[in-house]
């Protein structure tokens, strides 16, 4: 399995406070992932680490084997989108190509043209004035019309209504199918996630929490109902992620290792946003919450 | 890449070319008519025939008629001229410090600098035209300046080693021209917001042209002194030598700074209440009057090495300027 981007103990500080921390991570080539943490956890710290604007203080980043940072090698096999999808305002989409066309080594500029009139977005009028959601679509074809072998967008559809977002997340999964792009993406908005991005990287306080195939970490993850009080958690639970308790009743959201047969407990199927908030609720204390902890009522 | 620095500040470009050529058509009119007037009052034969030595004889024309005749009609021409020590600052203002600043501001750095360039060469390419442009700005306003005031400072108004008037003409205003436009890039890597770049722009402008005009300009060169003793003086200074006199005043026999700031000339067969030539006020035999001066041959020289100071200020804060881009994200 080829590996895209890698990262190893990664950190990056802004003056004494560490942005990200300790980032290990790989991301595997042909996927769509998403990043995912709050507001504040380093996801545009990691993105711009990855796509060479910040050269990392701690450990290293590697895209296609290289280190990005002040390396045009691996910059034109990045398609980038930042945060805001920041255009030149006064430029048309037409001169934001020819552009493109102009700094890039490799620039598809027909590809360019060809999905802003397949969209229905006018060529020949100042991005400035087009719709929020209408700059992101020119600012992912431009990002797509250098051939990227790995595209990274930063928040794309944070400022865009829902429609429009809906849409851009379209024109995203299509351009992906067709081009076999490697994409991170990272968002907040966990609800687009699920259709969207078959691999998973949950990022909080700086640190990773999570990676692994969407299919897999729901595979993996069960939520457990069963007696308040009782016993420890059921054979086949590798892991309690996070536990919340009535007078009853505990309710248990786990990372399984095997079946769990236990007829105390009852195992319900999760859902890719039960699992995120699950793990960015854990980040509140220190580390994961161990059975020991867990098994010790109040 | 230059392509996009044209398409980015073509609108720059056009206003700045407007506003030099409302100045043409301000400055070519008023300049022909003081070029003439200066010729037909004999002014211009005048100047010539006295040289530019610091001294010439005490029997000599030093103009003195045909040059109140002039200012009196163009005296205001000089105060339109100080209007136009601001126009480097301007460049500085409105190309260098947006430059960076508005991109980092907008956020559109991240677009162009994840494109296939690397920021090196982002850097020396938008730097370059920019000062390219200052510098095509500046030589046209530091020549046409020169060309304007040449009548004004002849005639003895000011020299042309006065503050304003070596500020405005000749290589000097090019190095303020394109120190204030790498200022202006400099302040836009450390505060990348247009306002506040522009703020520190004018600030730091200003104090840099004050410093050193007072501080270092008089310096440049070790000054002269020049006596001229009080009475049988056989020679008097010279106003088209156009020397830049930075202190004058009569001292005693033994150098003692008597009166600063004056000078006396008396004649020699002068009779009446002016005949005791000083005596009156204190001046004993053997004073004399003194000045410390800066040649006006040197004019060129020190426009050299003002307009050199700040083109090499001007390429240190571009260095700086590349060494923080690279740390921008």
């Amino acid at each position: 399995m080829d590996i895209v981007l890698e990262t190893d103990q990664l950190g990056k500080r802004y003056g004494r406070a560490w942005a990200l921390r300790d980032c290990s991570l790989r991301l595997p080539a042909g996927r769509v992932a998403a990043l995912v943490g709050p507001n504040g956890a380093g996801k545009s710290t990691l993105l711009h680490l990855a796509v060479g604007l910040l050269r990392p203080d701690a450990g290293a980043v590697r895209v296609f084997g290289q280190a990005p940072y002040d390396n045009i090698a691996v910059l034109s096999d990045i398609g980038f989108v930042a945060q805001d999808t920041p255009l030149y305002r006064d430029f048309t989409a037409g001169e934001l190509f020819t552009m493109g066309a102009k700094l890039n080594q490799r620039f598809d500029l027909a590809m360019a043209h060809h999905r802003l009139t397949q969209i229905g977005i006018p060529r020949d009028k100042a991005v400035g004035k087009l719709s929020g959601g209408q700059r992101a679509q020119v600012a992912l074809a431009l990002a797509m019309a250098k051939r990227p072998r790995l595209l990274l967008l930063d928040e794309p559809v944070a400022s865009i209504d829902p429609l429009a977002r809906r849409e851009f997340l379209q024109a995203l999964i299509g351009v992906v199918a067709e081009t076999g792009t490697t994409v991170l993406l990272s968002s907040h908005l966990l609800a687009d996630l699920e259709r969207t991005c078959d691999y998973l990287i949950v990022l909080h306080t700086s640190q990773v929490r999570l990676t692994g195939g969407v299919d897999a970490l729901i595979a993996g993850h069960r939520q457990l109902v069963g007696p308040r009080h009782g016993d420890r958690p059921p054979s086949g639970v590798a892991h309690v992620v996070r536990a919340t308790h009535t007078d009853r009743q505990s309710t248990l959201l786990v990372r399984t290792d095997g079946p769990i047969h236990d007829p105390a407990w009852t195992a319900h199927d999760v859902t890719l946003e039960d699992i995120i908030l699950a793990y960015l609720g854990d980040g509140d204390t220190q580390s994961g919450r161990t059975h020991a902890a867990w098994g010790a009522p109040a | 890449m230059i392509w996009l620095t044209w398409r980015q500040h073509r609108k720059q470009a056009l206003f700045t070319a407007i506003g030099l050529a409302i100045l043409a058509t301000f400055m070519i009119p008023t300049g022909l008519a003081m070029r003439h007037t200066f010729a037909d009052k004999g002014l211009a034969d005048c100047v010539r025939a006295l040289g530019t030595a610091s001294l010439v004889p005490a029997s000599a024309d030093t103009c003195g008629k045909a040059s109140a005749e002039f200012n009196s009609q163009y005296g205001t021409m000089s105060m339109i001229g100080i209007l136009f020590l601001v126009l480097p600052l301007l460049v500085g203002l409105f190309w260098g410090a947006p430059l960076v600043a508005r991109e980092v501001e907008a956020g559109t750095h991240r677009m162009v600098w994840t494109q296939g360039v690397s920021r090196r060469h982002w850097a020396m390419v938008k730097f370059g035209v920019a000062g390219a442009g200052a510098l095509a700005t500046a030589v046209v306003y530091g020549l046409g300046m020169s060309w304007w005031l040449t009548p004004i400072s002849q005639a003895g108004q000011h020299g042309r080693f006065n503050v304003f008037f070596f500020d405005m003409q000749g290589p000097a205003p090019i190095g303020y021209t394109l120190l204030a436009v790498a200022l202006g890039v400099f302040a836009g890597t450390i505060w990348p917001k247009v306002l506040p770049a522009m703020t520190a722009t004018l600030t730091g402008f200003v104090g840099l042209r004050v410093t050193l005009t007072t501080l270092a300009r008089p310096h440049y060169l070790p000054a002269r002194t020049l006596t001229l003793p009080i009475k049988d003086a056989t020679v008097q200074t010279n106003p088209a030598a156009e020397d830049w006199i930075l202190s004058y005043g009569i001292r005693d026999s033994s150098g003692r700074m008597l009166t600063a700031n004056a000078q006396m000339a008396c004649a020699p067969d002068a009779t009446g209440p002016g005949a005791a030539c000083g005596a009156d006020l204190g001046l004993g035999p053997g004073s004399y009057n003194w000045q410390l001066y800066q040649p006006g041959d040197r004019f060129w020289l020190f426009q050299g090495i003002e307009a050199g100071i700040f083109v090499a200020m001007a390429a240190l804060l571009l260095y700086l300027a590349v060494r923080r881009i690279r740390r921008i994200a």
